[in-house]
């Protein structure tokens, strides 16, 4: 969990996401763009929740644990399920919904590095 | 196109089931840790944020499911939601002593971008919509 892994981490999930909402703007499925976007997204968080298992398993104690390994697994799982959600949809709406799994994404790894950051008892 | 008269789960419906998702894992997440860490802080609060989590997953398995019985399940979890974040938004406001930790639905949902406040007149709005014919 260190600020330079969320910073990729953001930044794969917000192109992620404007793909998404880019191919629902001019009415398209999603593409291959989207399929490698989504799993570069999901190779750092994977890295991501790897480095801090192995803090976690070395002592570093995050304020909040138990919400900390929640949103730790549910970050990991969320393009994939985004993914499996948004392929099976035909229309333009697919790229919405990859956009959403994105964007919850970004939003929940600066949730995860504020509990990080904050050590707690 | 071969969609069946009634399924809720396409189109605009798979972002609004993406939301949902979203939101029944956040608010089953916190409500859990809630409840299992400091219940007895703030009773009432973390008992509503349980509820909160339950509206989520029942208007998310609901729209999922679609049908008559899906779109029925996922109306009455909607406007419990609609209701909840209204009544709990305007309590949280005036007596934030009641309410010592958020919940998703504390001020309206500002915690959430106001994503809480939004999504249930969506939810309404679309399921109101459906039984007119889908459309792309």
């Amino acid at each position: 969990m260190t600020p330079g892994l969320v910073v990729a981490a953001t930044v794969a999930a917000a192109a992620v996401a404007a793909l998404g909402v880019l191919s629902t703007v001019l009415g398209r499925r999603i593409g291959l763009a989207h399929l490698v976007g989504a799993g570069a997204l999901e190779l750092v968080l994977v890295v991501q929740a790897v480095v801090a298992g192995l803090a976690l398993a070395g002592g570093h104690r995050p304020a909040e644990l138990p919400t900390f390994v929640a949103y730790l697994s549910s970050v990991v799982l969320l393009p994939v399920a985004g993914v499996l959600w948004a392929r099976t949809e035909p229309t333009r709406w697919a790229g919405t919904v990859l956009a959403v799994a994105a964007a919850a994404v970004g939003v929940m790894l600066w949730r995860l590095l504020q509990l990080w950051e904050a050590t707690g008892g | 196109m071969a969609e069946e008269r009634g399924n809720t789960a396409h189109g605009p419906g798979r972002v609004l089931v993406a939301l949902y998702g979203v939101f029944a894992l956040a608010a089953s997440a916190r409500a859990a840790v809630q409840l299992a860490t400091r219940f007895d802080q703030a009773p009432l609060a973390y008992l509503l944020s349980a509820l909160a989590a339950v509206v989520y997953v029942v208007a998310t398995v609901g729209l999922v499911r679609g049908g008559r019985q899906g779109r029925r399940t996922a109306l009455v979890a909607c406007a419990l939601e609609l209701a909840g974040v209204l009544a709990v938004g305007t309590l949280s406001l005036a007596d934030p002593a009641a309410f010592p930790d958020e919940t998703v639905w504390s001020g309206f949902g500002r915690g959430y971008l106001y994503i809480p406040l939004v999504l249930p007149v969506l939810g309404l709005l679309w399921l109101r919509r459906r039984p007119y014919g889908w459309m792309p």
